[in-house]
């Protein structure tokens, strides 16, 4: 079944819209909500206690949580800002180059969130002392599967969104 | 709200612009909050953590005091009640590792406060008496003849912290590398232990350490003959390069008590490091002050060149910085090198 055309375009539009904030806030909040679930279900620690902590370490120095979530926030703000310029001015008359570009996106997001958080979770369960340094290479190592995951995307949606046959 | 228009674009260009915009702001409101959050803005905020029931909050906001340094003088009291009368040992330390930075004057009260109870007969306020005067670190420099003296405390844990707050303390260098010398001796492995980390870790390695150092590498415990086979793997207080690396950590303000305390461990071997310490005379903070007299004396003779620098500074704002100008100005004019004597001699005394 086909969708009419305004349906599509409504619908890409707002898929822009929650992948750009989506993408800004989810990086930033990403790390903060990963140390307070592995404090809480792996550590077994009550929730006002995990906040409580998760709070007074927010700018303590050798802590700085603050710090840890803009590292990470950097490359999805950089995400952001793809789909924004990227998939905001796809043509709307044009709909096969948005999903092949909103596809090529999602699996650069995913990808981006799965390599992050699986850091993230490592880095909490696995403590030593060099695992800080993980915050450090993160931003880049994330930066760089930008546009390796986007081409992942895009060679998937050549076979995925094949274009329409006449 | 949309366009009313139709946009060839799934985003018309006004909604992108807001988007930017608003992306803009997002940043702008988070180096807000963490502006907010910290430096002296955060001072009231920090006090009032200081009164927590949390020992672990009041660590936090302690250690986050010290970093906002000179400018969290308002929290002095509360940091000097919180180092002189919490029941947190770690709570001690941390506010008077505080106040190191912040006030020299309130650190040597802390300094002060303690020195009587390295002699206390219950050995938990020994123990906590020697960690808190090695937090204040080269502050408490006038405390080293009564932790000296408990070096010998009948309680291993009372020496161990001896030798590791003397270690933090670093000045005058030959009688705390002399006792620590004696620590690589002692027959109590954690003593062995703690005196060999400073020397791996804290302390420059004098030539008369190497000796009991090179023992220590065939020691039963592994972990010991590991330290002792760093410290000898470090650079020796003569070594040119090693000098020329603390000069160059001077120019960066978060290495700069760090470097400057180690040339002051130095003596006269760190008269090459000479005009990057004078410049130090003048900072703001006045730990780095007392840093830069303090290595300038151990000098001797050899900071001469620094005297009209140091003579200027005979009226500074800080009192604990203008006794340590004033040692330092009698250590050159006289020639005495208090820290370049050897640690044996230091033994002796």
């Amino acid at each position: 079944m086909t969708m009419p055309p305004c349906t599509t375009t409504s619908r890409l539009r707002l898929l822009t819209r929650v992948g750009v904030w989506g993408s800004a806030v989810g990086g930033l909040v990403l790390p903060w909500a990963i140390m307070l679930a592995v404090d809480h279900f792996v550590r077994h620690l009550p929730l006002d206690q995990t906040w409580q902590s998760f709070r007074l370490h927010l700018f303590a120095p050798g802590y700085n949580l603050f710090l840890v979530g803009i590292l990470t926030a950097v490359p999805f703000i950089v995400s952001a800002l793809v789909i924004l310029l990227h998939l905001g001015t796809a043509p709307v008359q044009a709909p096969l180059i948005a999903r092949r570009r909103t596809l090529g996106l999602a699996c650069a997001s995913f990808g981006m969130l799965a390599v992050a958080g699986w850091t993230h979770v490592d880095v909490l369960i696995h403590p030593d002392a060099q695992g800080a340094l993980a915050y450090f290479f993160l931003p880049i190592v994330l930066l760089l599967l930008l546009p390796v995951g986007y081409a992942v995307g895009r060679l998937a949606a050549r076979v995925l969104v094949p274009p329409p046959t006449l | 709200m949309t366009t009313t228009s139709p946009s060839p674009t799934i985003l018309s260009s006004r909604e992108i612009g807001l988007h930017l915009g608003g992306l803009v702001l997002f940043l702008g409101l988070l180096a807000l909050w963490y502006w907010l959050s910290t430096g002296a803005r955060a001072v009231p905020t920090l006090i009032e953590m200081l009164k927590d029931d949390d020992p672990s909050t009041r660590i936090v906001a302690a250690e986050q005091l010290g970093l906002v340094g000179p400018a969290a003088n308002a929290a002095v009291p509360a940091l000097l009640a919180q180092a002189t009368r919490d029941g947190s040992q770690h709570a001690n330390t941390t506010a008077a590792a505080a106040l190191k930075s912040i006030d020299l004057t309130a650190a040597r009260l802390v300094m002060t406060h303690f020195i009587p109870r390295l002699q206390d007969p219950d050995v938990q306020q020994r123990r906590t008496a020697c960690a808190v005067l090695g937090s204040l670190g080269p502050v408490a420099k006038p405390a080293v003849v009564s932790l000296l003296a408990v070096t010998n405390d009948p309680d291993e844990l009372v020496r161990r912290n001896a030798l590791t707050s003397l270690a933090s303390i670093g000045i005058p260098s030959a009688p705390i590398a002399a006792s620590l010398i004696a620590g690589l001796r002692a027959p109590s492995g954690l003593v062995r232990h703690s005196a060999v980390a400073q020397f791996a870790f804290t302390t420059p390695v004098p030539q008369e350490a190497e000796e009991p150092l090179t023992s220590l590498l065939a020691d039963q415990d592994k972990a010991i003959a590991g330290l002792a086979r760093s410290a000898l793997d470090k650079p020796r207080p003569d070594d040119t390069s090693h000098i020329q690396s603390l000069s160059l950590m001077i120019k960066q303000s978060t290495a700069r008590d760090y470097a400057l305390h180690q040339l002051a461990q130095l003596g006269s071997s760190a008269s090459e490091a000479l005009p990057a310490i004078v410049p130090m005379l003048q900072d703001e903070q006045p730990l780095v002050r007392y840093l830069a007299a303090e290595a300038l004396g151990a000098m001797g003779p050899a900071a001469k060149e620094a005297l009209s620098a140091l003579r200027e500074q005979q009226q500074d704002t800080d009192p604990v910085v203008r006794a340590s100008v004033g040692e330092a100005l009698k250590a050159i004019e006289t020639g005495m090198t208090m820290p370049t004597e050897p640690a044996s001699k230091g033994l002796r005394q």
